[in-house]
């Protein structure tokens, strides 16, 4: 998944950063509110975390300008103060939820997969597809209530993929969400991870969950249960 | 610090002095003109009458034989007889000219020879001046006769000198500017003292400012000039607001760092055992974190402290509280989306809190936020005027979850004076309502709700705070 990350305190946009690398997702930063617009505006992100402090152009203007150019991903605010005028304000103009600085790491990855998960319509945590289901809080995938072990890049490509069922993923998306600009990548490597996803899921190629759309891209095709 | 402004050019002492005095001017100098020019014309009109008596006089002795004029009896004016004296007749007749002139006018003439010739109807009498060759005023008084024949017209002309009117008239004028210039003075001397007296209130209020600055005074006094009592009851509510919230930054920077001591402690040993590396160093991090997050709660409600209003202000705003709650419950359904709450909102649309909108913001943000964490799926929200009061609001929030035990309810509001009461695990939310409910002069209750739950109820009377 593709995060945006608008903060202008250098520390803490550096550790929002690496922590949220570290937990799989690829991050995009911007120190103010201007190259914050301008990033959200260009790319295609599938979440955004917030500052509402912002240089240049303040985190609610930059919500309420991002909601009218038509980015419904979720948003997160960020608010120092932690009064409710900022955070009536903050989910007023657009956010989904807010965390108060000082704040753990884990609180952020916990809402921002709360908010993943929302958005791609899912109520709970746990993604079930009949045999197969996928908790992303604890990014584990059980078929038949047995765990399967994925390595990191398997588990964010199939998450990617359960996270927007019966859609067509082209190559591309999946590259510029689950990679990091400056990752050298190979075409071939996707077809490399469907094969082998293929092969833990649906060892006896019963399930099929994964379909190839020729000359398009891929599709988790299997009925949400 | 914003600079000063330069004082506006013009004082209330000078405008005050120069408006009464272009006033004053104005008034007497139109006077003054008005009464010169009444004396004036009545001067004249009296001259005018003068001379149609000396006409008369001329026309009852005069006699006219083989064309030329006799006069038979003594004229009754001496003048006319005595040279130069400054009274002269004429008689003439249009078109031919003079025919006779009395003996004073043996070596006079009018500039404009011409007035003899004049034609004058019967009857009429011209009034006119005109200056003799010497370049001195004259009146003229010409009268048109039909003699006895009721054929000959003549022009009976009397003419007097204008020197003596004049002078009279200068008299006058004298006496009226330097009786004018008189009052214009005595009244600018009055105008300056009843001044002083009329703009002492603003003197005093100057004065009793520095006295407040300089710590000898705490108010400004009550027995104002109903004028000035509104800026000076604001002025006093400014005074007190500024002392109050001194008061309150000393307070809390005070709290802040007394309670800020106790987790350092705790840090600072943790930090010493954790030296000597012991086995349990995961135990002590724990330890630490917890301390951290204590101590951010310190600062957070300090904080809040800090920054809230003085409530109940009456320099203050009214906030509609329909649409705030509203925008409270929107942003809370957002927050707890996964938990699909249902909210049912009865609210007044002329329900007003008076007060400062993020302390209200403040406190509806926190009870809701409770209502919606511990709720099963309901929350219902009502507002309305107070029953009993013209500035009231009443407030309840109920929810159908778990609800509060009765021993934890009383405990839930006690004001946190020192974060070091609250207890570990509890947010500040709950302290800083209590803070702002009372900064108002309001009250909140913790009971059950009919939902199952717990129930707040917010009681406002804002009355209390008008001056």
């Amino acid at each position: 998944m593709r995060l945006l990350v608008v903060e202008d305190e250098s520390r803490l946009r550096e550790q929002l950063a690496q922590g949220l690398s570290k937990q799989g997702y690829v991050v995009d930063v911007a120190e103010d509110g201007k190259t914050g617009l301008y990033y959200a505006t260009e790319y295609d992100f599938d979440a955004a975390i917030i500052d509402i402090g912002l240089p240049e152009i303040d985190g609610i203007s930059l919500i309420q300008q991002m909601r009218v150019d038509g980015k419904e991903y979720p948003v997160l605010i960020l608010t120092a103060r932690g009064d409710w005028q900022d955070k009536v304000a903050g989910l007023d103009a657009g956010a989904d939820d807010y965390v108060v600085k000082p704040f753990q790491l884990e609180e952020i990855i916990a809402r921002l997969n709360a908010l993943l998960r929302r958005a791609a319509g899912f109520a709970k945590p746990k993604l079930e597809f009949g045999r197969l289901s996928l908790d992303i809080t604890t990014k584990r995938l059980l078929l038949d209530e047995k765990s399967i072990d994925l390595t990191a890049y398997e588990y964010k490509m199939l998450e990617y993929l359960m996270l927007h069922p019966g859609q067509v993923i082209s190559k591309t998306e999946l590259t510029e969400h689950l990679y990091a600009q400056d990752y050298d990548r190979d075409s071939n490597v996707l077809e490399v991870f469907v094969r082998r996803l293929r092969q833990k899921l649906d060892p006896e190629q019963t399930l099929k969950p994964i379909e190839t759309v020729r000359g398009q891209g891929y599709r988790f095709v299997l009925e949400e249960s | 610090m914003t600079p000063q402004e330069k004082p506006s050019n013009y004082s209330i002492q000078t405008r005050l002095i120069i408006s009464f005095s272009m006033l004053l001017f104005v008034f007497l100098g139109l006077t003054g003109t008005v009464l010169d020019r009444a004396f004036r014309n009545s001067v004249e009109a009296g001259a005018a009458e003068r001379l149609q008596v000396q006409v008369y006089l001329l026309l009852a002795a005069a006699d006219v034989y083989n064309g030329e004029f006799y006069f038979l009896e003594d004229l009754r004016e001496p003048r006319f007889s005595q040279l130069n004296s400054g009274l002269y007749g004429f008689i003439s007749m249009a078109g031919l000219g003079e025919l006779w002139r009395s003996d004073s006018a043996l070596t006079f003439d009018l500039e404009n020879p011409q007035f003899l010739r004049k034609s004058i109807d019967v009857g009429e009498a011209q009034f006119s001046k005109a200056a003799s060759v010497e370049q001195e005023e004259y009146f003229i008084l010409s009268y048109g006769i039909l003699w006895e024949d009721g054929i000959s017209k003549y022009n009976f002309t009397v003419v007097e000198s204008a020197t003596p009117y004049y002078s009279e008239i200068s008299n006058f004028r004298k006496s009226l500017w330097s009786w004018l210039g008189g009052v214009a003075v005595l009244l600018l001397l009055m105008q300056a003292f009843l001044m002083r007296w009329g703009l002492l209130p603003l003197h005093r209020m100057a004065r009793d400012l520095k006295q407040i600055e300089s710590g000898d005074k705490n108010q400004l006094a009550e027995n104002y000039p109903k004028e000035l009592q509104g800026v000076t009851n604001n002025l006093n509510m400014l005074i007190e607001t500024e002392r109050k919230q001194q008061d309150r930054y000393r307070t809390t920077l005070g709290d802040l760092a007394h309670s800020l001591k106790t987790p350092l402690a705790v840090i600072a040993g943790i930090m010493q055992s954790l030296s000597r590396k012991p086995a349990d160093v995961d135990k002590q991090l724990d330890a630490v974190n917890e301390q951290l997050t204590r101590m951010n709660q310190i600062v957070s409600y300090q904080l809040q402290r800090a920054v809230q209003s003085n409530g109940g202000l009456s320099l203050a705003r009214q906030v509609q509280v329909q649409p705030l709650i509203n925008k409270v419950t929107d942003a809370l359904v957002k927050v707890y989306l996964d938990k699909g709450v249902k909210v049912h909102a009865q609210l007044d649309s002329d329900a007003v809190f008076f007060g400062d909108e993020r302390d209200f913001l403040e406190v509806l943000g926190n009870i809701l936020d409770n209502a919606f964490k511990y709720c099963d799926g309901q929350v219902a929200v009502t507002a309305s005027s107070l029953v009993g009061s013209d500035r009231g609001l009443q407030i309840t929030i109920e929810d159908d979850g778990p609800g509060i035990s009765s021993e934890k309810r009383e405990y839930v509001l006690q004001r946190g004076a020192r974060a070091d009461t609250l207890a570990q695990g509890q947010g500040i939310g709950l302290a800083v309502v209590t803070d702002i409910v009372a900064s108002y002069g309001g009250a909140i209750e913790v009971n059950k709700s009919d939902l199952g739950g717990a129930r707040v109820s917010l009681q406002f009377d804002f009355r209390r705070t008008e001056s």
